[in-house]
């Protein structure tokens, strides 16, 4: 028997009808009291009553009986009738006797019309419980395969069901097991499962295999056979979301592959052209050394390993960089937080980077009162450095960089501007998309990845970064949230000397 | 020159272990190279060397655990090889008790001057360290806690002036972040950077003419601290 609250509940009990032939005892009961009552009511009036009307009016009963308890209370309570019929209606009374041939044929007449009546509406009964029946568990389908319609996700499509088959079958738990590469078990309404074995399993299956299975722990009632096969349906129903899920997976996952391969053969085309600028450069440089064209004190003799020197540090450089950005790529760029100085970093950032600004001005401007910012040192470093470097690259000789810094409701905002050209406004945002150069490649030295591993970086510590043109050139401004897992920064009370 | 310091180069790049040979010999030391970490632990324990420069990518087991065999027996210098962005793993080996790190590719001076700090530290581990250190206009006298620019007395709180005295008895070599945090502080306080970055700013503020720029006290990324002398 299905329990269920709501009106479903109602349903439900006449589902199993048809199923189950038996019904129970005090069904039987209230017939035998209707039948009782009629036949008092009707024996009060039997003066008044002819036989073949008596008959007639017993019908009323009769027909209730079957309609609301079914053909089982019907057809016993047309037998009974027959010989109430006899024993209190028919003379002589009280005797199964019949000495009137019209009393024959009333009373076989009479048994032959309950039992069709009794068989008709219990046929119907059936068949209409059958239909709604049917249409409950079409219901529950239903519900099930909108609910699982738009998931994409294993966790979720196994909670759906479990919660699904938990309801539908009022069991005390419900277990669902997925098994492969990540196997996981999903269980309600508590987290564990009873520890004795469950009584009804069924497996999720799948053309190419059993994904998991449901299992089932319901003492009592018994899970009857209508139940086990709304259960398998629900079973195949999650097999088949589980199985588009994995699908789906499996397509990103392709695209992905192809998204990143498409990148890697613009990376190598870029790449090869840029480590060969600085490679050509050692390479004259160093052979012209080696050979003996240039004389040991010739002027271009340290010029030619000022060279070398250089075209080696920049060919770090962009290793470096590249090695940064397959980082970002691949996720793999976690920061290593602290609580730093957002002077400190800026301060060896310049130290570093003295011979490279040339004949830049560089101007800071960091309040002593900001507070620590968490983040990795080395990370905000290389953050820095290429802003700085950009900079540098594009903005004209002699012009000024001015680095400053302030708080901004809870994070650190830094603006680093230059006095460069500006970007058009459609490119403020891609100049951050990797390989992305507005001039032409050969004009400017790099990767084309500067600005977008600084983003990659932003971003991995929370924060944010955008470029905008300000009246006399370009500034990239990012922000850095203060708190770092909800925790603002520490406040540190300082000794007095004693000295 | 058989008197000269023996370094022992543990890398298992041939170009590498070249340059390296060429430049020190040059230099008038004796080199050992050695391709592999067992190698080199076998060579080190029979030749004993004064300085060790141990790569931290080998093939055969890690860096750090050469690091830590050679700690069981020697207290000779370790000074680590290891490229960019490791470093985790530079932070590991010298906390297992290397004393110095370069990163690839380095230039040849900073090598140089590398051990040559690794070589003053081995002496004055044997014999009597230098009680009074100068850098720049400032010297420290380790003995009578007492620091001054000039004739002019640097006013210190008790932990600056432990921090600066362990950061200057130890000059030229890297102070990792848990190293100076553990020695100044406390070892439950090794995870503490912010103290560190705190007092550093003020010690800084102190001691250098422009605490943005330091000369004295230099911050190795991610790594820690080294102080800046006089040899």
């Amino acid at each position: 028997m299905w329990r269920q609250p709501s009106h479903k509940g109602i349903i439900n009990s006449r589902m199993t009808k048809p199923s189950s032939f038996i019904s129970r005892p005090s069904q039987y009961l209230f017939a035998f009291g209707l039948i009782t009552l009629a036949t008092a009511i009707l024996f009060a009036l039997r003066e008044a009553l002819d036989t073949t009307l008596v008959a007639l009016l017993y019908l009323i009963p009769l027909g209730l009986i079957t309609a609301y308890w079914g053909l089982g209370p019907g057809i016993t309570s047309a037998l009974a009738t027959f010989l109430t019929l006899n024993y209190f209606f028919i003379k002589p009374y009280y005797t199964f006797a019949v000495h009137r041939p019209t009393d024959v044929v009333i009373l076989v007449i009479f048994l032959v019309v309950a039992i069709v009546i009794s068989q008709l509406v219990g046929r119907m009964q059936a068949s209409l419980a059958a239909a709604t029946a049917r249409e409950l568990e079409a219901t529950w389908l239903y519900e099930l395969s909108t609910a699982l319609a738009n998931l994409h996700e294993d966790h979720a499509i196994a909670q759906i069901v479990a919660k699904q088959v938990h309801e539908v079958s009022q069991g005390e738990a419900v277990e669902l097991n997925i098994s492969g590469t990540r196997p996981f078990a999903f269980c309600l309404p508590g987290k564990y499962s009873p520890k004795r074995p469950p009584e009804w399993i069924v497996p999720i299956e799948v053309a190419r295999g059993v994904l998991g299975e449901i299992r089932l722990w319901r003492a009592a009632p018994a899970i009857t056979s209508s139940e086990k096969r709304l259960l398998q349906t629900f079973a195949s129903q999650g097999a088949l979301a589980l199985e588009r899920a994995r699908l789906a997976q499996a397509e990103s996952r392709a695209r992905v592959l192809e998204e990143s391969d498409h990148l890697k053969s613009i990376l190598l085309s870029s790449v090869s052209h840029e480590l060969r600028t600085p490679l050509s450069t050692i390479k004259a440089a160093a052979s012209s050394l080696r050979s003996n064209e240039v004389g040991w004190d010739s002027a271009a003799r340290p010029e030619l390993i000022a060279a070398i020197d250089d075209e080696a540090d920049h060919l770090n450089m962009l290793v470096g960089n590249l090695l940064d950005m397959s980082r970002i790529e691949s996720g793999a760029l976690k920061p290593k937080r602290e609580w730093n100085i957002l002077s400190e970093i800026i301060g060896s950032v310049m130290a570093r980077m003295k011979h490279l600004a040339g004949e830049h001005r560089i101007e800071v401007d960091v309040p002593e009162s900001l507070p620590l910012i968490p983040v990795d040192y080395v990370q905000m470093e290389q953050v820095f450095t290429n802003l700085v470097s950009n900079s540098v690259k594009y903005a004209p000789e002699k012009s000024v960089i001015r680095m400053c810094a302030f708080l901004e409701n809870d994070a650190v905002h830094v603006v680093v501007r230059n006095q460069g050209p500006q970007v058009p406004r459609e490119h403020l945002e891609r100049i951050f998309d990797k390989f992305f150069r507005i001039t032409a490649a050969d004009r400017v030295t790099g990767t084309g990845l500067g600005l977008s591993i600084c983003k990659g970086i932003i971003e991995a510590h929370g924060g944010r970064l955008w470029a905008e043109n300000v009246p006399d050139g370009l500034a990239f401004n990012f922000t850095i949230p203060l708190a770092w897992e909800g925790i603002p920064p520490p406040d540190l009370p300082m000794e007095p000397e004693t000295e | 020159m058989s008197n000269a310091p023996h370094i022992l180069v543990i890398d298992d790049e041939p170009q590498i272990q070249r340059a390296i040979r060429t430049i020190l010999t040059e230099k008038g030391f004796k080199v050992t190279t050695a391709s592999r970490g067992g190698e080199g632990l076998t060579l080190a324990a029979a030749n004993e060397p004064n300085i060790v420069i141990l790569d931290l990518g080998l093939p055969d087991m890690d860096g750090v655990e050469v690091c830590m065999r050679l700690r069981e027996w020697t207290q000779c210098p370790i000074i680590i090889l290891s490229v960019r962005d490791s470093e985790r793993d530079k932070v590991a080996a010298l906390d297992k008790g290397a004393d110095d790190y370069l990163t690839k590719p380095f230039g040849i001076e900073e090598l140089l001057a590398r051990v040559r700090v690794a070589l003053r530290h081995s002496a004055s581990r044997h014999g009597s360290q230098n009680k009074v250190i100068h850098a720049g206009a400032l010297t420290i006298d380790l003995a009578w806690h007492s620091v001054k620019r000039g004739d002019e007395e640097i006013k210190l709180t008790a932990t600056e002036y432990k921090l600066l005295a362990y950061l200057a008895s130890n000059h030229g070599r890297v102070l990792t972040h848990q190293s100076i945090l553990t020695h100044v502080w406390d070892p439950a306080d090794a995870n503490h950077t912010e103290y560190l970055r705190v007092y550093m700013r003020q010690l800084r503020k102190k001691l250098e003419a422009d605490p943005e720029r330091p000369q004295f006290i230099l911050t190795e990324p991610g790594i820690g601290y080294r102080f800046i002398a006089e040899e």
